[in-house]
């Protein structure tokens, strides 16, 4: 694609808020979901000539950004952040999560307890309306794979969601 | 087949449409991008600018004067070796000559005077 500060600075805005948000989504934290976002932005910079269409862009950006907020919730996990582990908690949102996260709608918060491979498949289907044939291609997944993902997701999530919902009913 | 979303699959797309980034995201990005470089001459295609190309240009043609060099010296010295060779042989084949020549008159000589000894004692016995 041609490059020019230009051309570039309008493609940064219209895929800003895409990228952003599955840095976002992976990684439950705004900061470094940012930094995120913008090593992916400067990595395009780098790879825009051998990019050819918008789509191409567009498939490019939402790869590198899975896998580069992927990359970086492993590396906090390593240092042993709290945040990055809990997806391992189960069904309910530890106290922890919700002060880390305020900034989180209620289905973001609830998103955040799936382990994270399964996350960025629900992530992909419906913030990026993907196919799961699609996912599969882009995660270099098996689509039965994909496909139970989104099953189990989807189930983990309406059952945490009645549960938030007995407990806000509650008081 | 694609399955038709349920009403809570429809309230996670809602839930999930992309937000945007924080403000002021665009500038600082930006502000990290690379300027863009002048574009490449004809001499720094290859990754060099012009002053190392030049400098290897100069490296390679005194390797190849210095081939040139050695090697028009060593054909000089060749040549002068092979004169001296001849002025060698020159020499010997003059001196074998001359030799010869001694050789040949020497024995010439030799039978002539044993020829005029024989005769002396052919007369004695005659006598």
């Amino acid at each position: 694609m041609h490059q020019s500060p230009n051309t570039f600075r309008e493609l940064v805005d219209r895929h800003q808020a895409r990228v952003f948000s599955i840095a976002f989504r992976i990684l439950g934290e705004s900061g470094v979901a940012e930094e995120v976002a913008q090593d992916v932005f400067l990595e395009l910079h780098r790879t825009l000539a051998r990019l050819e269409s918008e789509e191409h862009v567009t498939a490019w950006l939402r790869k590198v950004a899975c896998h580069r907020a992927t990359d970086a919730l492993r590396r906090r996990a390593a240092r042993g952040d709290a945040a990055a582990e809990e997806y391992q908690d189960g069904m309910a949102l530890r106290p922890i999560v919700r002060e880390l996260m305020p900034v989180m709608n209620r289905v973001e918060q609830l998103l955040f307890t799936l382990p994270p491979a399964q996350r960025t498949v629900i992530l992909l289907r419906y913030q990026e309306d993907l196919e799961p044939e699609d996912i599969a291609i882009e995660l270099k997944m098996p689509l039965a794979t994909v496909r139970s993902y989104l099953q189990r997701g989807v189930k983990m999530l309406r059952a945490k969601a009645e549960r938030t919902l007995k407990e806000y009913s509650r008081g | 087949m694609v399955e038709p979303l349920d009403e809570f699959e429809r309230e996670l797309r809602e839930q999930l449409l992309a937000r945007s980034a924080p403000q002021g995201f665009t500038d600082r990005l930006m502000a990290r991008v690379p300027r863009q470089q002048s574009p490449r001459t004809r001499w720094t295609e290859f990754g060099l600018p012009m002053w190392r190309w030049a400098v290897a240009a100069l490296l390679v043609a005194a390797m190849v004067m210095g081939g040139f060099e050695r090697d028009r010296q060593q054909r000089l010295a060749g040549q002068r070796a092979k004169q001296q060779v001849l002025l060698a042989l020159r020499i010997t084949g003059s001196t074998l000559r001359e030799v010869q020549q001694k050789v040949n008159t020497g024995s010439e000589q030799q039978k002539l005077s044993q020829k005029g000894a024989g005769k002396t004692i052919l007369e004695k016995d005659d006598q």
